[in-house]
Parts: C-alpha cells; structure tokens; sequence
C-alpha cells in the first residue's frame, strides 16, 4: 500500500478528471469491452472483455492505484478480475506481446546470400519467475519507474505527456492483451479404446 | 462526409482520454489535426511522431492522407495516444 505523500486534495482532483473523462466517454468504451467496474479514489478496476467474440470471454481485471498521481505515475497490475487479486505471472491470460521488428539472420551451414526472416516477441509484462506478480514494463507506470533497471528513465520524462493517464494505459493493455484475441481455440483430444461385442457364452 | 459548404469537419480528437473537438479542413492532412488536437489539450512532452491516431473500430490511421480521404462524418470520434514504445 503506498502512502499519499503529496497534497490528497490534488491527487483526488487529478483522479476525479481521469474518471469524469472516462466516464464521458463510457459509451465508446464500453462497446470495446472495456468495463469500469470501481473507481474510488485512489483505486480503478476495469474489466476487459474480447468484445468481438461470441459469447464474449472476460480476459482480465486492470487495477489502477492513483495515490500521488501525478507526482508519482500511477500502479498498475493486471489482476483476476472476479477477485481483484494480482495475477502471478503463471497466471497471466497473456503476457501482452509486442512484436518485434523482422530480422534477416543468416541460415548456419548454407551460403551466405541464404537468409531468412524471423520476427521476436517481447512481452510488456515481465517477472523474474513464475511465481512473481509481474510488472507492466511501460513508461508511465510505477512499478516500471521504481524498478532499479529504469533508474534513467524517470516520470518526470514522461508526466507532461499523458503517460500515467488512464485511458492511455487501457489503450495499451488492450492493443495488446485482448485486440489479438480473434477466436477459441479449442483442443479435442481424441482417445482410442478398443470396443467389444457381448461376451461369449 | 464533410460539410460542403466549407469542406470542413467537425471532429472529435480523443487525446488519451481527453475529448477536444476540431474544426478539420478536408484538404489538410490527418498530421496537422493531431497536431492541433495536442496544442489544444497542452500536451507537449512528446513529439507527434511519438503518438497514434485510432479509429473507433481499432484501426491505426496514417497521419499524412488528407482528413477528406477518409469521409468522416460529423462528429466522428478518433483517439490519439501516445505510442507504446519499447518495453522490456
């Protein structure tokens, strides 16, 4: 739990405009599966549905905490969104992938004209293992400026910008976390057993 | 479709989150919008190459074709948001 160190009065302004703009805009968000569920200073809870399956699967739960906002970016974890609780990074829908830019890599063994392209991935949210609450690595989000890996890349770069604003961090979540999702999938497993007539007499 | 009258268009600019409306000239490009749309809400920490402009429907528009290339209608609604960028 954080503590609000900076004048309550402009943090709780700053969250009410966040609201009041989404809200504002509800309608639009709704119809993409965006849905607020809780906003009480200084929590969010939106939960985002594929909105363009049928029947349309609840992915995931995204609690914002703006305490300190915008001295301090606001924290953000993908959470279950039944519970509220954080998601372990096992437990993740999706890790949000981003796809990288192609690369021509050389094929080891053939002549050197010979190349092929391959396309990374890298996932926005990170963890040190399986068991860990992931953090979205993302300028704008505290958990990605109070790690030490982002010491040179402080809010104060970013605050001007809109980074820490809410519908800004559903915006991303979103391209990357559900907007992929086009269909089930589904996996039958067949199981072959051997099947017999009545049994002699 | 734009007005006929003044080849104008009345649009609203998204600008994350931030609703600003914009009278847009048919025959300037998408990039001059965007453009008004960040002065007007103050948002000048980044660049407009480090921002994108989304239709409703999710689909990423390109910033140099005229606002007239695309028929919006009055009152069209488009979200302009800052790039993911590199994570990791």
């Amino acid at each position: 739990m954080a503590t609000q160190y900076t004048d309550p009065s402009v943090s709780r302004r700053k969250f009410e405009r966040e609201i009041i703009e989404y809200k504002s805009l509800g309608e639009e968000y709704r119809t993409r599966g965006w849905l607020l569920v809780e906003a009480e200073f200084p929590k969010v809870l939106v939960v985002l549905a594929a909105a363009k399956l049928k029947p349309t699967p609840v992915v995931m739960g995204v609690a914002f905490d703006y305490t300190n906002y915008d001295a301090a970016p606001p924290s953000v974890k993908i959470v279950n969104p039944f519970t509220g609780e954080p998601y372990k990074f096992k437990e993740l829908p999706n890790p949000l992938n981003r796809a990288l830019p192609a690369q021509e890599i050389a094929i080891p063994g053939f002549p050197m004209q010979q190349k092929m392209m391959v396309q990374g991935e890298q996932p926005y949210m990170q963890a040190f293992g399986p068991e860990d609450v992931p953090i979205l690595c993302l300028a704008g989000v505290r958990e990605y400026h109070e790690h030490p890996a982002h010491s040179g890349d402080i809010w104060e770069l970013h605050r001007k910008s809109g980074a820490g604003r809410l519908v800004r961090l559903l915006e991303v979540i979103s391209r990357y976390g559900v907007e992929p999702i086009f269909s089930f999938g589904v996996q039958l497993v067949p199981q072959v057993g051997l099947k017999y007539g009545p049994p002699p007499q | 479709m734009a007005k006929n009258k003044d080849g104008d268009v009345d649009l609203i600019i998204i600008v994350n989150g931030q609703p600003v409306p914009i009278d847009a000239n048919a025959n300037e490009p998408l990039r001059t919008v965007a453009q008004q749309a960040l002065d007007k809400t103050g948002n000048s920490g980044q660049p407009l190459q480090n921002w994108e402009m989304r239709d409703s429907g999710g689909n990423i528009l390109d910033l140099d074709r005229k606002v007239g290339d695309f028929h919006f209608p009055d009152g069209t609604k488009l979200f302009l948001n800052l790039k993911a960028g590199v994570g990791g």
